[in-house]
């Protein structure tokens, strides 16, 4: 079993650097690359202190996986039967349209191009002088996961493959089964509120646009990969609209944030380019 | 709950709003009437929360307990499920009994007439764990469950068949069927699936290796390892044999635990770890004189004597082992604390006593030795480990009143005598375990046990792995990760098993039985004409041909296919309901007459909506 997971995280490694080297080259472009070295480490000195921060979330989020799960039975209220009432069977709906296209596209949506949307943005940022993009991309990101973490211990709620699987087919495992092996990995089967996935591709998209005139051929991109992440998550079963919902405002909420934290090296090193790009 | 919290208080506040409005135009006439319509507020829709498994967890729970909050729905009941993980489903119904009703699969336990003694026996009422979760009290049904143990053949059958018709006409749970046991399992590495039985520790020990292993036809390392693959975890995690919430079976315990006697498949208790055993009646109940096997070691080493079978007897029943606490006098007026697991069983033993290293001797309550016999089938501890264990349990320096350190460690690693012994873990994802060389079946052939087990496990090495959901399980046992699925399939994973060339399809009737349990301590579900109103409007033979997908025998007795039921209470193939007709056809509720059961219990309906009366 070990043998099978390992084999599927080379394999996502393997595909998201590849379509990360050939987005590189499209987005970024080979002339802007020249002198890049300089710039990352740079860049990477920059945003250390804040990145530290990221890491440490991370971490305690890697945790809280396993001891929060215990903790939210403990003092978590399971608001499954709230959000059913609200929305009921709607998941149901969005899985009316389904075929084996569709499905498929979703599943490598929801596990291959997530990887890729959350990676990418690190990549192209890290490679830009001014460091503000990169910075607000991992402030976003800690406080997507910082919240997300709070969230899912106060929140214990199953999703509608688990709740109404009359209604809701769990498509992403029919059809993939040995995905719920990496899946299981990352989140618990009673994290749903909100939908990660959803917000941090959520965050992606809109930095895109708040950072467009760095790269301009990033924001459709990024916006059409953020909807697809989104339904996704609904399309197979695994979220709420609700959670896609409360996604939505979290990402909403990480980009603000992101805008106003301003770390002092930061800000010395962001000096007219910054202002510049934020229009 | 809050609901019934909630209700009361608004009802004063709306007798309050009333006399404030009253207020305004106050008149003596007007008083006269708010007084008397004290006595009459409108009460509210009736509700109940079903609490039970998500999809991941069991296949059939969830799905179940919707369509009879449909059934219950149309009936005028606001009605919803609340899935929840095992362990905190089982902590809810069987130690805080935080619910109204609850959907799950029973432990395979109840499959002879004294089980059902310490699931439905008044005495257990307070006690946590699979005793009488329901809370249901009933004098008749109690003085039957003493009679049962008490008598023997045709008195006995006439009473055990009696218990189940007080029993079904009061409802404390309501069967809702006995699904199949399905596996995948693959055929070269290991054969004898299909006889053996993989809901018993023993089942595991019949497995043999397929022929071309024994000729070497792999290396003989990976011939010896036995892979299955769980969606359930709590293996992973915590291997207490008395932990309630951790246990649904005892496959796994079993095998790292062993017993004095196991349950042939006739039925009848035989020798394990003892050799031999005799019976003898004499004054108030039957007393045996049991002989120990010879040479018997735990895992680490020590050696089993007939002090640790007594210590287990005395400490199943008290896991406190209050030394001030000598038989029945209270030294500090604190009661004995059981386990609850063993309780029906260790309610059959008045005393055990070593007598000499290798010699035990049981008296038994007043009883019928064919039943008593059950008594030997717990699990046996090692003295020297457990006794460490009856010290109050504590959280952070707080002692925890109602439960021993024994009753909630995880008991990672354990030390049984069992023929698989612990090797590593992961929680969450994954156990080992490793033949015990030193165990009785290790030496050859032992006379008197079936052939099936000789020689012990036909491997040196089992792993449980754990996954999400059941089709990734079955696709693990595809995949050549995995010999087996442990926990058994939904229906809807058999086409994909059906599809594939590697797996073969593993169908067992099964002993567990899909319920739902009714919490009687709380109204109006401690009225047993509203349970069985209940009851009837659940069709469960809809739910064998939709939810089971055919893979499932409808039944209304806990003890169908045993031969204790008398056929008044027998279902019969593709027959209706015996004791309970549904009120319409095909899952289709006759909506009035449905109505009318109710009423006649003594609801009213109000605008469709049965009142909380």
């Amino acid at each position: 079993m070990r043998r099978i997971l390992i084999d599927l995280v080379l394999q996502l490694v393997a595909v998201v650097a590849v379509t990360l080297l050939v987005a590189v080259l499209l987005v970024v472009g080979p002339t802007r690359l020249g002198g890049s070295v300089d710039r990352i480490k740079s860049n990477l000195r920059t945003i250390a202190p804040t990145a530290l921060v990221l890491a440490t979330v991370l971490v305690i989020n890697g945790v809280v996986r396993d001891v929060g799960v215990e903790m939210s039975w403990i003092i978590g209220v399971n608001v499954t039967g709230l959000i059913l009432s609200i929305e009921g069977g709607f998941v149901g709906g969005v899985q009316s349209v389904a075929s084996p296209p569709l499905t498929a596209y979703f599943s490598l949506i929801y596990v291959f191009g997530y990887a890729f949307l959350l990676t990418f943005p690190l990549v192209i940022y890290l490679l830009h002088d001014d460091v503000r993009p990169l910075h607000e991309t991992v402030v976003a990101y800690g406080v997507n996961y910082g919240v997300g973490v709070v969230c899912y211990v106060l929140f214990v709620a199953y999703g509608p493959r688990n709740a109404i699987p009359d209604l809701v087919e769990p498509l992403l495992y029919t059809n993939w089964p040995q995905s719920q092996l990496l899946v299981r990995q990352v989140n618990a089967n009673t994290n749903v509120l909100p939908s990660l996935h959803t917000s941090l591709s959520v965050t992606v998209a809109l930095l895109a646009y708040r950072f467009r005139n760095v790269y301009p051929r990033w924001p459709p991109i990024a916006a059409w990969l953020a909807a697809s992440v989104a339904v996704s998550t609904m399309y197979l079963g695994i979220h709420w609209g609700i959670d896609v919902l409360g996604g939505i405002a979290l990402a909403a909420l990480s980009v603000h944030v992101s805008g106003r934290v301003e770390t002092d090296a930061v800000r010395d090193r962001v000096g007219d380019v910054g202002r510049h790009v934020r229009g | 709950m809050a609901r019934s919290l909630v209700t009361p208080r608004l009802r004063r506040r709306t007798a309050i709003g009333a006399l404030a409005a009253g207020a305004t135009g106050l008149t003596s006439g007007c008083l006269r009437r708010i007084r008397a319509l004290t006595g009459w507020q409108s009460p509210d829709q009736l509700s109940l929360r079903i609490k039970t498994l998500p999809a991941d967890a069991d296949p059939y729970a969830l799905p179940l307990a919707r369509r009879i909050a449909g059934w219950f729905g149309e009936a005028g009941i606001d009605a919803d499920v609340l899935p929840m993980a095992e362990q905190s489903l089982l902590r809810e119904v069987l130690l805080t009994n935080e619910f109204d009703l609850f959907v799950t699969r029973t432990p395979a336990e109840y499959r002879h007439p004294d089980a059902l003694y310490s699931l439905l026996h008044s005495r257990f009422v307070t006690t946590p764990g699979w005793q009488n979760p329901f809370g249901y009290t009933n004098l008749e049904v109690d003085e039957l469950l003493e009679r049962q143990r008490r008598t023997g053949d045709d008195r006995r059958r006439a009473t055990v068949e009696d218990l189940q018709r007080r029993v079904i006409e009061t409802q404390p749970f309501t069967v809702l069927g006995f699904a199949d046991e399905l596996r995948a399992a693959r055929t070269d590495r290991f054969t004898n699936w299909q006889l053996v039985d993989l809901r018993a520790p023993m089942g595991y020990l019949a497995l043999r290796r397929s022929g071309d292993l024994e000729d070497g036809g792999k290396g003989s390392d990976e011939a010896g390892h036995l892979r299955v693959v769980s969606t359930d975890s709590r293996p992973t995690k915590n291997l207490n044999p008395l932990a309630v919430e951790f246990r649904s079976g005892s496959v796994l315990t079993g095998l790292l635990y062993d017993s004095l006697g196991y349950r042939a498949r006739e039925g009848a208790i035989r020798p394990w770890l003892a050799d031999s055993w005799s019976f003898t009646m004499e004054g108030g109940g039957p007393s045996l004189e049991l002989q120990l096997r010879d040479g018997l070691a735990w895992h680490d080493g020590e050696s089993l004597t007939a002090d640790d079978v007594a210590f287990t007897y005395a400490f199943l029943a008290d896991t406190s082992l209050d030394p001030d606490r000598d038989g029945d006098s209270e030294a500090d007026g604190t009661d004995p604390i059981p386990a609850p697991r063993f309780q029906g069983r260790i309610s059959l033993v008045a005393d055990v006593t070593a007598v000499d290293d290798r010699t035990v001797e049981f008296r038994f309550v007043d009883a019928n030795p064919a039943v008593v016999g059950r008594a030997l089938t717990v699990p046996i501890l090692p003295r020297h480990v457990w006794r460490e264990r009856t010290g109050r349990a504590s959280v952070t320096g707080v002692d925890i009143w109602a439960a021993t350190e024994a009753l909630v460690t995880d008991n990672v690693p354990p030390v049984g005598s069992g023929p698989l012994a612990f090797a590593d873990n992961t929680p969450n994802e994954e156990l080992i375990l490793e033949a015990f060389d030193d165990h009785f079946l290790a030496d050859g052939p032992v006379p008197g046990l079936p052939e099936s087990v000789q020689g012990g496990p036909a491997f040196d090495r089992m792993t449980l792995g754990v996954v999400g959901t059941d089709a990734t399980a079955v696709d693990m046992v595809d995949a050549d990760s995995a010999d087996v699925t442990a926990t058994p399939l939904g229906a809807g994973v058999v086409p994909k098993i059906a599809r594939s060339t590697a797996l073969d399809l593993v169908a067992g009737q099964s002993d567990a039985f899909y319920l739902l349990g009714y919490n009687t301590r709380r109204t109006p579900l401690t009225n047993p004409r509203f349970r069985t109103a209940l009851a009837r409007i659940i069709d469960r033979r809809t739910l064998a041909s939709t939810v089971f997908e055919g893979y499932a025998r409808p039944a209304a007795s806990p003890l169908q296919g045993t031969g204790w039921v008398p056929s008044d209470l027998q279902w019969r193939d593709g027959g209706r309901n015996p004791v309970h007709p549904f009120p319409g056809t095909d899952g289709e509720l006759d909506v009035s007459r449905a109505r009318d059961l109710f009423r006649e219990a003594g609801y009213r309906y109000a605008k469709g909506e049965l009142l909380d009366e």
